[in-house]
């Protein structure tokens, strides 16, 4: 997932005259947007590296910020939804379509959003909006063994994990609050947070890691007529 | 065989293109066997062998050829149909093993309704996962299930509700399911006459066991209403994300064992049994699968009670690598009676291994061993050893087409 384009600011002084340097390092000095890499990496209880985990990043001064809605695409290939997590910026849509030969019947009845897709195949229904921060979980009425989520936020900067288990955003000089978010997370997610402030380095890091295990991931080679 | 085969083939095209519209998701299939047995002849011929193909039964059978159809009424509801052919032993060869409507409201706050009604299987089997009520394991079910299989069926309503709690964050969902039925007051027969038996071949609704006129069965239909008092059956289930699955129903037909049928004169059985079993699915393809089955079936002609208590376990361990499935699996069953010259006791363990390859969605191919011993008083009355043998190899090739495989 990538973070919504920002403006550009020079951050790397590398290759760049000993005067640009300075005056690069002045003009930072005095406007506090100038923006920094916060790179976050997701670590594991026994200290490996958490790809997929959702991370969001909020501002806890300044001007409410929100990132642009977004129009994203779940299908539903092989009795599965594809990807089977999206993160969403509030207000954006999603399109369901089903790539399956079988029908399928999508509901939720999470608090953010409940709706229903009345048995289908194909692309018959215009996107879904969703319009209320918090997490979406997916489900089919016919095939019990379909799941997945969304996560629609209202953060500015939002993004998952790589393999390495870190992601990176570019964000002006501030304070702000980072949180991690993963469908199969036992930890308590209030207590995962961090506040930190992204001081004067163009750089800023934060390792967060889980104090529990996760919970055990969906077993995905079970032949599709198989039930449950 | 030739011409069941042929006949059956006609007559599943026959439904499929008449039932088949654009909403349908329906699926035709045809089990090929190829089968060597040294086992005594099988309960559909009058026999007390303990598997579904005897001796004589040696050479290329049908397996089963099927047509299922799931078709949508409106949002809420379905209605399925599983027709089969497994030989031409039955009145007619197609029969149907499952026909039932399906009431299917969307889940609400955590909560999931289900109401099914028509002629289905109680919620006891953890091994017959499949579609068709198949196993993916094995091609031979276990003892328990081949007895649900040969003459255990809800005809009546079943109530599900579920609470889904892994959809809310926890790891836990559970279930309770209710039933209310009739026409099985003849579920019991089997048991008393010929004991456990280890086959895939599931009576039809409303179809018979044995031949008319041969004993022991000499035909005998379980799905019959004698008595006219429903029975019932009430059954938990917890499952661990979607790694385990626990299991408990208890089931009893509410029979009068002294009522005759007005038409038939023969009795009802009183049958009720409790069932516990736990599965198991973990990394790497292992299942593992554990079930008990214990319960007494009793008859009351007059100034008699005669009673068949009934007990079966297995345990099946299954390792899947890529499209082969590894399955081996261990039954123990047995029947204890108060009858004279103790009509229909039965002990006996199996082993059965299977090898299944699934091609691709429309081949498979399955290679499995059976080998039942097992000491049974009413062969031995019929001139039999006390303690037998029986071994049955089937190699099966399946093709399989539909709306999920096109």
């Amino acid at each position: 997932m990538r973070p919504p384009a920002r403006a550009h600011c020079s951050r790397s002084p590398r290759g760049l005259s000993r005067t640009l340097l300075a005056l690069l390092t002045l003009l930072c000095a005095v406007r506090p947007a100038c923006p920094a890499t916060l790179i976050v990496r997701v670590q594991t209880p026994d200290g490996h590296a958490l790809p997929g985990a959702v991370v969001t990043i909020r501002p806890l001064e300044g001007a409410a910020r929100h990132a642009a809605p977004v129009h994203a695409l779940m299908d539903q290939v092989n009795r599965s939804f594809a990807p089977d997590l999206l993160v969403i910026p509030v207000g954006s849509s999603v399109e369901f379509p089903n790539s399956d030969s079988v029908s399928h019947q999508i509901y939720s009845f999470s608090p953010a959003k409940r709706f229903q897709l009345p048995l289908y195949r194909g692309k018959p229904y215009p996107p879904t909006h969703f319009d209320q921060p918090g997490v979406v979980t997916l489900g089919c009425n016919i095939h019990d063994e379909m799941l997945a989520y969304l996560l629609v936020t209202d953060a500015p900067w939002y993004g998952r994990t790589n393999e390495a288990g870190s992601w990176s955003a570019e964000v002006p000089h501030g304070r702000y609050r980072v949180e991690l978010w993963h469908p199969r997370l036992r930890d308590n997610e209030a207590e995962l947070g961090r506040e930190l402030t992204v001081a004067d380095a163009d750089r800023a890091e934060l390792t967060l890691r889980l104090s529990r295990p996760l919970q055990p991931a969906p077993l995905t080679d079970r032949p599709h007529s198989w039930d449950y | 065989m030739a011409r069941c085969l042929h006949r059956s083939a006609l007559l599943l095209l026959l439904l499929a293109s008449s039932a088949i519209s654009r909403a349908t998701d329906w699926e035709l299939s045809l089990d090929t066997r190829l089968v060597s047995s040294d086992a005594y002849p099988s309960f559909m011929d009058g026999g007390l062998g303990t598997v579904r193909f005897g001796s004589d039964d040696s050479g290329i059978k049908l397996g089963r050829a099927r047509l299922a159809v799931t078709q949508p009424l409106g949002q809420l509801f379905s209605a399925h149909l599983d027709a089969s052919v497994f030989d031409d032993k039955d009145r007619s060869a197609l029969g149907v093993t499952e026909a039932y409507l399906l009431f299917r409201p969307y889940p609400r706050a955590g909560y999931r309704l289900r109401m099914k009604a028509g002629g289905f299987y109680p919620p006891v089997s953890l091994e017959n996962r499949s579609s068709g009520w198949e196993s993916p394991y094995t091609l031979s079910y276990s003892a328990i299930n081949s007895w649900l299989a040969v003459e255990v069926r809800t005809l009546g309503v079943e109530g599900t509700l579920d609470w889904l709690g892994t959809r809310t964050g926890h790891a836990f969902d559970l279930g309770i399911t209710g039933g209310v039925f009739g026409w099985n007051d003849r579920a019991g027969v089997m048991i008393a006459s010929n004991g456990f038996v280890l086959t895939d071949r599931q009576t039809p609704l409303f179809g018979r066991l044995g031949q008319p006129g041969v004993q022991p069965l000499n035909g005998a239909e379980p799905f019959m209403e004698i008595d006219h008092r429903a029975g019932a059956y009430l059954g938990l289930e917890a499952r661990y994300f979607d790694r385990a699955v626990l299991r408990v129903l208890r089931y009893d037909n509410r029979g009068d064992p002294s009522a005759p049928d007005t038409v038939s004169h023969v009795l009802a059985w009183e049958t009720r049994f409790t069932s516990a079993g736990l599965r198991i699915e973990a990394e790497h393809g292992w299942t593992a699968i554990v079930q008990w089955l214990g319960g007494d079936t009793t008859i009351a002609p007059p100034s008699l009670t005669l009673n068949w208590p009934f007990q079966s376990t297995f345990g099946l361990l299954s390792k899947r690598i890529g499209r082969s499935t590894l399955s081996a699996r261990y039954d123990r069953f047995a029947v204890q009676t108060n009858a004279p010259e103790v009509y229909g006791a039965q002990d006996g363990h199996a082993w059965t291994a299977a090898y299944i390859f699934d091609a691709d969605a429309h081949w498979r191919f399955a290679l499995e061993w059976l080998r039942v011993t097992s000491s049974s008083e009413n062969r031995q009355e019929a001139g039999g050893p006390p303690l037998a043998n029986e071994t049955q190899w089937q190699l099966a090739i399946r093709y399989a087409l539909g709306s999920g495989t096109r």
